[in-house]
C-alpha cells in the first residue's frame, strides 16, 4: 500500500491553494471533465481508490487488483501531465500570437499607407545595386552624344582614306576646320543639317583635292 | 567641276518589337554580317550604307531603334525625321505580328505624313517555328497600302533587296534638282538633301 501515504502528504500541500476541491474533497476529481483534469486530481482518484481497496481487506486477489489499478493511475497521471504541458505550450503560443497580431495591428497602418504611393508610384530599394539612377534625360543625352562621336569617327575615317589614298599631302589640311562640332543625332533638324553641311563639305574638299 | 561622295542623303529608321531581329537586319545590311547573341539596343543607334541606284550615290543613314517600351519617348522622337520606315516583326513571334497595328499607329502619330513605309516579317529562315503565314504579313500589307517582304537577317534572305526597294520608293518621290544649281540650300524641308557642288 503505497498509495495512502502519498496522497496524506500531497493534499495538505493542496489544500491551502486549491479551494475548489477543498469544497468537493478527493471524491469531487471524479466528477471532473477529463479535458480538465489535473495530476493532483488523479493523486485524489488513487486515494478514493486506495481507501476503498484498503476497506476490502487483504483478500490476495485485491491485492493482484490493486497492482493493476496502481498502474492504470501511473498511466492516467502521465497522460495528464503531458496534456497539461501541451496545454500550456499551446497556450502562450496563441498568447505570443495575439501580441503580435496586435503589434502588426498597430504599426499596419502606416506601413500599408507608405506601400499604397498610388497607381503610377513605384518603391525603390536603395540597397539593390541595379536600381533605377539615370533619367530619361541622362540617356538621351548620352545617347545624343555617342551618336555624335560616332558621326565624328565617320567623317574622320573617311578623311583618313582621303589622305591614305593619298588624294592631298599630310601637311595640307582641308577647309571647313572651323566646324568642329559636328552634330548629329538630334532630334531637331539644327542639329543634322550642321552635321551634314560638316561632313559635306569635308568631303567636298576631299575631293576637290582630287581635281 | 566637283566630284561628289553622294548625290542623296536618306533617313531610314528600323522599328517593331523588342527582338524580332531590327539590329541583325541592319547589321546584314551595313556589314554584311551577323550574329547570333541577343544584345538589347539601348535607345537609338545608327549606321551608315551608301548605295547606287538609277545612276546615283545615295548615302542611307539607318536609325536603329530599341523595342523596348521603356525607350519609347526617345525612340519617337526620331520618327519625324524619318523618310522611310522600316517596321519588323518575328514570322516565330505572334505577338510580335499582333503589334503591327500598334506600330503603325507610332508611324500615324510620330512621323511625316509622307513617310514611306514597309513591312517586314524577319527570321524566315526558321519556317519550323513560324506562326505567322506569310498570307498574313501580305494580307496586313495590302490592308495599308505599304511593300512587304519576308526576310532572314542569318540567312541573307531579301535584306538587301529591303533597303533598295525602300530606298527606290523613296527615290521616286524625290523632286530631281536642277543639275546647275550652284547653291543648293542643304537645310531645307522636305527632307532630302542633295548637292552638286560646294565650296568651303
Amino acid at each position: 500500500m503505497e498509495e495512502p501515504p502519498l496522497r496524506e502528504e500531497e493534499e495538505e500541500e493542496e489544500e491551502d491553494d486549491d479551494e475548489e476541491r477543498d469544497e468537493a474533497g478527493p471524491e469531487g476529481a471524479l466528477g471532473k471533465s477529463p479535458s480538465r483534469l489535473t495530476a493532483e486530481d488523479v493523486y485524489d482518484i488513487s486515494f478514493v481508490v486506495g481507501r476503498e481497496l484498503m476497506a476490502l481487506g487483504s483478500d490476495p486477489r485485491v491485492t493482484q487488483l490493486q497492482f493493476k489499478i496502481v498502474r492504470v493511475l501511473e498511466m492516467l497521471e502521465a497522460l495528464v501531465s503531458e496534456g497539461n504541458l501541451t496545454a500550456e505550450a499551446l497556450r502562450m503560443e496563441r498568447d505570443s500570437l495575439r501580441k503580435e497580431v496586435e503589434g502588426l495591428r498597430r504599426e499596419g497602418p502606416p506601413a500599408s499607407r507608405e506601400a499604397n504611393l498610388g497607381p503610377d508610384k513605384m518603391v525603390v530599394d536603395l540597397t539593390d545595386p541595379n536600381r533605377p539612377r539615370f533619367t530619361l534625360q541622362e540617356l538621351r543625352d548620352v545617347l545624343q552624344e555617342r551618336n555624335r562621336l560616332k558621326s565624328q569617327l565617320l567623317v574622320a575615317q573617311e578623311e583618313l582614306q582621303c589622305y591614305k589614298s593619298g588624294l592631298f599631302p599630310p601637311r595640307e589640311v582641308p577647309g571647313g576646320r572651323e566646324e568642329k562640332d559636328v552634330l548629329v543625332s538630334r532630334a531637331s533638324s539644327a542639329g543634322r543639317n550642321k552635321e551634314e553641311k560638316t561632313i559635306i563639305k569635308k568631303l567636298v574638299c576631299c575631293f576637290r583635292e582630287q581635281h | 567641276m566637283a566630284k561628289k561622295t553622294y548625290d542623296l542623303l536618306f533617313k531610314l529608321l528600323l522599328i517593331g518589337d523588342s527582338g524580332v531581329g531590327k539590329t541583325c537586319v541592319l547589321f546584314r545590311f551595313s556589314d554584311d554580317a551577323f550574329n547570333t547573341t541577343f544584345i538589347s539596343t539601348i535607345g537609338i543607334d545608327f549606321k551608315i550604307k551608301t548605295v547606287e541606284l538609277q545612276g546615283k550615290k545615295i548615302k542611307l543613314q539607318i536609325w536603329d531603334t530599341a523595342g523596348q517600351e521603356r525607350f519609347h519617348t526617345i525612340t519617337t522622337s526620331y520618327y519625324r525625321g524619318a523618310m522611310g520606315i522600316m517596321l519588323v516583326y518575328d514570322i516565330t513571334n505572334g505577338k510580335s505580328f499582333e503589334n503591327i497595328s500598334k506600330w503603325l499607329r507610332n508611324i500615324d502619330e510620330h512621323a511625316n505624313e509622307d513617310v514611306e513605309r514597309m513591312l517586314l516579317g524577319n527570321k524566315c529562315d526558321m519556317d519550323d517555328k513560324r506562326v505567322v503565314p506569310k498570307g498574313k504579313g501580305e494580307q496586313i500589307a495590302r490592308e495599308h497600302g505599304i511593300r512587304f517582304f519576308e526576310t532572314s537577317a542569318k540567312a541573307n534572305i531579301n535584306i538587301e533587296k529591303a533597303f533598295l526597294t525602300l530606298a527606290e520608293d523613296i527615290l521616286r518621290k524625290t523632286p530631281v534638282k536642277e543639275p546647275n544649281s550652284e547653291n543648293v540650300d542643304i537645310s531645307s524641308g522636305g527632307g532630302v538633301t542633295g548637292w552638286k557642288s560646294k565650296c568651303c
